[in-house]
C-alpha cells in the first residue's frame, strides 16, 4: 500500500512537471493535452467512479496551484470527469486499448465542458464562448493521443494489470 | 484490485468533493490570503525542477524550430533587415522632434515609459491550461518582480504579472479575455478600453470618450496617461485592423491587433 501511494505521488508530480513545462509548448488549434485529466480517466477506468472522483479532485487541486483561474476549478472538472468515466466504463461489456483512447477523448470533452461552464458561472470572463468549444474538441483529441503512455504510467502507479479485461 | 475501498458510498463523497471545491473557488475569488500563499509555496518548490526541465527541453525545441522553419526564418530575417533600415531612417528624422518633447516632459514632470526601470526575463513556457493566455518567465521576487507590474517586449505592451514566486512569474497576456487596458488613439487622442477577445489574437476597443470619431485602419493605440493607471503612458498596445459603425450601435466596433506577436515571445521586460 505504501509503495503504491509513493508511486501515485510520483505519477502526479511527474505529470504536473510535464504539464507546466514541455506540454505548454504543444499548442495545436489553441489546445494542449491535459495530462492530469487523462490520468484521472485512467484511474476511473481502473478503480471506478469513487477512485476517479477522488484522484480527479486531488490532482485537479495540485494543477490549480499553477493556474491563474480560480483555485478549485480543475478539482471540480476532474472529479466530475473521474466519476462520469468510472460510471460509464462500469457498464461496458469489454474493454480494449481502443476503449482507453475513446475514454480519454470523452474525458477531455466532459472535463473541458465542466471547466468552461463552472468557470463561466463563477464569473471568469470569456469562458462561455465558441472558441472554448473549439479548444475542448482539439484538447480532447490531444487527450486521446497521449492516453496510451499515460494509461501505462497509471497502471504502473496503481500496480494493476495493463488491460483489465477484454 | 480496487484503488479505494469499495464499501464506501461514492455519491456522498462526490457531493462533499464538489462542495469543498466550490468553497475553495469562492474563497479564491474573494482573494483569500492562505490560498495565494499556498500557491506561492507550491511554485517555489516546483520551480527548480521546472527550470531544469526547461533548460534541457528549450535547446531541443529551438533546434526543431530552426530545422522545421528554416525557410520561414530566412524570409523573416530579410524582412526584419528591411524594416530595420526603414526604422533607422525614421528614428533619425524624429530625433529632433523627440528632443523637444523630452524637454517639455521634463518641464511638466510627466512620467514616461523610459523612466521605468525594468528586469529582462526569458519566456520559459506558456499556460498549462487550455483556458488561459499566460506565459511563464524565469524571474521572480528575487529580481524584484511583484504582482501587477507591466510587462513589455521590444514593440510594445505584453501584459502584466499576475502570479509570482521567487524565481518564476506568470504573465497574463493583453489578449486574454477579461484583460482591459486604458488606451488613447494615435490620431485623435481619444481614450477607450482595449479588451481581450475570447480565443482570438485580437482585442476590442470599447468605451470611447467620443463615439463620433473616425478611427482609421492602421492607427496605433498607446497606454493612456490616467490617474492610478496600472501601465505607464505611451506604451504601444495595438493597431486598428477594422472599424465600422453598425446601424443602431452607440459606438463603432473597433478591432485591434496587438503590436507584439504574443504567440512568439522569447524575451520580455518587466517594468518596475
Amino acid at each position: 500500500m505504501m509503495q503504491r501511494r509513493l508511486r501515485v505521488l510520483l505519477l502526479v508530480f511527474s505529470l504536473v512537471i510535464l504539464q507546466t513545462t514541455i506540454v505548454t509548448h504543444l499548442h495545436v488549434f489553441g489546445a494542449i493535452p491535459d495530462l492530469l485529466l487523462v490520468a484521472t480517466v485512467a484511474v476511473a477506468y481502473n478503480g471506478g467512479p469513487q477512485a476517479g472522483a477522488l484522484f480527479g479532485f486531488f490532482s485537479g487541486l495540485v494543477l490549480d496551484l499553477f493556474l491563474v483561474s480560480p483555485f478549485g476549478l480543475s478539482a471540480i472538472s476532474n472529479s466530475v470527469t473521474g466519476w462520469a468515466i468510472g460510471t460509464f466504463q462500469a457498464g461496458m461489456a469489454f474493454q480494449t486499448r481502443r476503449t482507453q483512447v475513446f475514454l480519454a477523448a470523452l474525458g477531455g470533452v466532459i472535463g473541458g465542458t465542466v471547466f468552461m461552464v463552472v468557470g463561466g458561472v463563477v464569473g471568469v470572463a470569456g469562458y462561455l464562448s465558441l472558441y472554448s468549444v473549439q479548444v475542448i474538441v482539439a484538447g480532447s483529441i490531444w487527450d486521446a493521443v497521449v492516453s496510451v503512455p499515460i494509461f501505462m504510467f497509471v497502471h504502473w502507479a496503481l500496480m494493476t494489470e495493463h488491460l483489465r479485461r477484454y | 484490485m480496487a484503488f479505494v475501498k469499495r464499501n464506501v458510498r461514492w455519491q456522498p463523497i462526490l457531493v462533499v468533493l464538489l462542495v469543498t471545491a466550490l468553497l475553495l473557488v469562492a474563497l479564491d475569488q474573494r482573494g483569500s490570503g492562505p490560498i495565494t500563499a499556498v500557491k506561492r509555496v507550491a511554485r517555489e518548490v516546483i520551480s527548480p525542477v521546472q527550470n531544469g526541465v526547461n533548460s534541457v527541453f528549450n535547446p531541443v525545441r529551438d533546434l526543431f524550430d530552426g530545422v522545421i522553419n528554416y525557410g520561414q526564418l530566412r524570409d523573416r530575417n530579410l524582412d526584419l533587415k528591411r524594416k530595420n533600415e526603414v526604422l533607422q531612417g525614421k528614428l533619425l528624422r524624429e530625433r529632433a522632434v523627440g528632443s523637444k518633447v523630452g524637454e517639455l516632459e521634463k518641464l511638466l514632470d510627466l512620467p514616461t515609459f523610459e523612466d521605468a526601470t525594468g528586469v529582462a526575463a526569458r519566456v520559459v513556457g506558456g499556460s498549462p491550461s487550455n483556458f488561459e493566455r499566460t506565459v511563464s518567465i524565469n524571474k521572480g521576487t528575487s529580481s524584484g518582480i511583484q504582482v501587477g507590474q507591466p510587462v513589455v517586449a521590444g514593440a510594445g505592451l505584453v501584459g502584466k504579472v499576475t502570479a509570482v514566486s521567487r524565481t518564476v512569474s506568470t504573465v497574463t497576456l493583453i489578449n486574454s479575455s477579461g484583460f482591459g487596458v486604458g488606451v488613447r488613439l494615435e490620431n485623435s487622442n481619444e481614450q477607450g478600453i482595449a479588451e481581450g477577445k475570447s480565443g482570438e489574437n485580437q482585442m476590442k476597443l470599447s468605451f470611447l470618450t467620443d463615439v463620433k470619431i473616425v478611427v482609421k485602419k492602421g492607427e496605433l493605440t498607446f497606454t493612456s496617461a490616467t490617474t492610478d493607471a496600472v501601465f505607464p503612458p505611451d506604451i504601444p498596445v495595438a493597431r486598428v485592423v477594422s472599424s465600422q459603425k453598425l446601424a443602431g450601435a452607440l459606438e463603432p466596433t473597433v478591432i485591434l491587433e496587438p503590436v507584439v506577436n504574443l504567440d512568439d515571445l522569447t524575451y520580455v521586460k518587466v517594468l518596475r
